[in-house]
């Protein structure tokens, strides 16, 4: 009895080593590249280039410590691609948040002739990848005159949200209707029982399809690279690419710049990451 | 009866941003293109229309060949690399271990993290002589690294491999997802028949997966054509093409050499090729996913 006993506890701890290993091993490849930029980033110009490299942030230990940050901040205009980014990507995604909710609450459970024809088409149409669309996109805005402004980043992602429709329309989809019929008898109206009721159930999904667009639309570089003119509008990624271009070996203040792009959203997906798979699994199967 | 017109009007109105962006944003513009695609037109010159010269065109000559072997092999390697990956972590993940909300978090923060920024990072880890990678095989007795981004032959691999790195925590979360669905007493009951931990995998773990299986292989489908942010951030779609996939071709052709039409048809045979994949792995669906 005791013999098996211990055999089933060294399996067991077998097991647990090596489901430790794998997960240890790959966040150590997810994280590297991080603190490789990170550690960059407070290096002294002059270490850069050092073989074999210098794990040591050296400018850390100097009186300047956040040299490299002041300069890319100030100098480098990065205060303005962070406002733009930051009010490009806020009011894109509050828009697509308030347009999916309405549509994937309608094409859950709401009645409307012709309303699965047009699901498909707005799945199907999500399909199509963004190079077939860009071409026109461009010509449009331009027709509008809505080149080198934010409502050319802002407004389509505002009405479009296929990946969001899809999904808060399977979220409301799994609330049960035992709410809507006693709401119903109350004499709530169809809007109310949406707003009052079923809205704040969805929230979890509702917090999951801002972040998504958010960082969408936070990352987007081909529609900034081919709307955006003048560099005081440039957003982030454009920004850095801009830089790039500019100064192609100041590593330690790209590796700045990109710091201070990736801290909002990690800074945003560590408020909400509660949320996250909540939102993905769906509110009916919980618990 | 008034109760139903009124729900048909609230529908209605919920619709209508959904309606006009699609038409404005979408509808129109997918059609626009296949109308451009039959043109030809270098943005200032006049439009002119020349039929399927366009297409036959792409057919016939050598550099669009070789843009399109470049995306089927980014495909297969993003698409393969990415699922079996993402199967893997989720599946480690999900045996409740005490720190798994940790681990879940460190997967996950590629995705979330800033495209661009984390491209460049992968740049500099990948130069030839200062970088970081090259100098650790180096360290670990490797003669003559390649040069990755800059050798012809790694340039590719090595913009799937970033691509994978960055999307591999969406789709673990999307399969983690799947996973918590299963009811655990299944497992039990697996358990009490003698299943060990590999016939439980293979019995319960996977058929009961499929659904989501299924869900990811689209999504990693789509998005495999569709790279464009860390291809112009690590190579440029170099060294002389050499990691130009469509979806970036198709970007170099509307606004770098501005030929309009050209990048249309293009864009078109690219829509039709996904649509195609897309329609062939619902058709096998039915083969292997279960309900």
């Amino acid at each position: 009895m005791n013999n098996f006993n211990l055999a089933r506890y060294s399996r067991k701890n077998g097991t647990l080593f090596l489901l430790y290993s794998v997960l240890a091993v790959y966040s150590l490849v997810t994280l590297a590249p991080f603190m490789w930029m990170l550690i960059t980033s407070f290096k002294e110009p002059s270490d850069v280039f050092k073989i074999p490299p210098s794990f040591v942030p050296s400018m850390l230990f100097s009186d300047t410590p956040f040299a490299n940050y002041a300069t890319v901040w100030t100098e480098r205009s990065f205060v303005s691609f962070f406002l733009n980014s930051t009010w490009v990507a806020f009011m894109a995604s509050i828009g697509q948040v308030f347009t999916t909710s309405l549509a994937g609450y309608a094409f859950a459970r709401l009645e409307l002739p012709g309303k699965n024809v047009l699901f498909a088409i707005v799945l199907a149409t999500a399909f199509v990848p963004t190079e077939v669309t860009i071409m026109p996109e461009f010509l449009m805005m331009r027709w509008i005159g809505w080149i080198d402004t934010f409502a050319s980043l802002i407004v389509p992602s505002f009405l479009v949200g296929a990946f969001g429709t899809f999904m808060l329309r399977e979220y409301f989809a799994s609330l049960p209707s035992d709410y809507a019929d006693a709401a119903y008898v109350d004499g709530a109206s169809p809007f109310q029982i949406f707003y009052k009721v079923y809205l704040p159930l969805a929230q979890p999904a509702l917090v999951s399809v801002f972040v998504i667009a958010f960082i969408n639309n936070w990352n987007e570089l081909l529609r900034p690279l081919l709307f955006l003119n003048s560099p005081e509008k440039f957003t982030v990624p454009l920004g850095l690419m801009s830089f790039v271009n500019q100064y192609e070996a100041s590593w330690t203040l790209l590796m700045a710049g990109s710091v201070i792009s990736t801290v909002p959203l990690i800074l945003i997906y560590m408020l909400t990451q509660r949320y996250i798979l909540q939102g993905f699994v769906g509110g009916g199967v919980k618990g | 009866m008034q109760n139903r017109r009124r729900i048909v009007i609230t529908a209605l109105v919920f619709l209508l941003p959904t309606i006009v962006g699609t038409l404005i944003f979408r509808l129109i513009p997918i059609i626009w293109s296949f109308a451009l695609s039959f043109y030809e037109w270098k943005v200032f010159d006049k439009a002119v229309f020349v039929g399927w010269k366009n297409y036959a065109h792409i057919f016939t000559s050598s550099i669009s060949l070789d843009v399109f072997v470049n995306s089927a092999i980014f495909s297969v390697i993003y698409v393969a690399g990415s699922l079996a990956l993402a199967l893997v972590l989720a599946v480690v993940l999900n045996n409740g271990l005490r720190s798994s909300a940790f681990f879940r978090g460190a997967f996950f923060v590629p995705y979330i993290t800033a495209t661009v920024a984390i491209a460049l990072a992968w740049r500099w880890i990948f130069s030839t002589r200062f970088g970081v990678l090259n100098n650790l095989l180096i360290a670990l007795g490797v003669e003559n690294p390649p040069a990755w981004l800059a050798d012809p032959a790694w340039a590719l691999p090595a913009v799937a491999l970033v691509s994978i790195w960055k999307d591999v925590g969406f789709y673990m979360i999307l399969l983690l997802a799947g996973l918590q669905t299963i009811d655990p007493t299944l497992y039990q009951a697996a358990r009490v028949d003698g299943a060990g931990p590999i016939a439980r995998f293979r019995k319960v773990t996977v058929p009961l997966l499929t659904r989501s299986l299924f869900f990811v292989l689209i999504i990693a489908l789509v998005r495999s054509t569709q790279t464009f942010e860390i291809t112009y951030a690590l190579t440029n779609g170099g060294p002389n093409r050499a990691s130009t996939t469509l979806a970036f071709f198709v970007y170099q052709k509307a606004f770098v050499d501005f030929e309009v039409g050209y990048a249309a048809a293009l864009s078109y045979i690219m829509c039709v090729i996904l649509g195609f994949l897309t329609l062939v792995s619902f058709y096998f669906r039915r083969k292997w996913v279960h309900e």
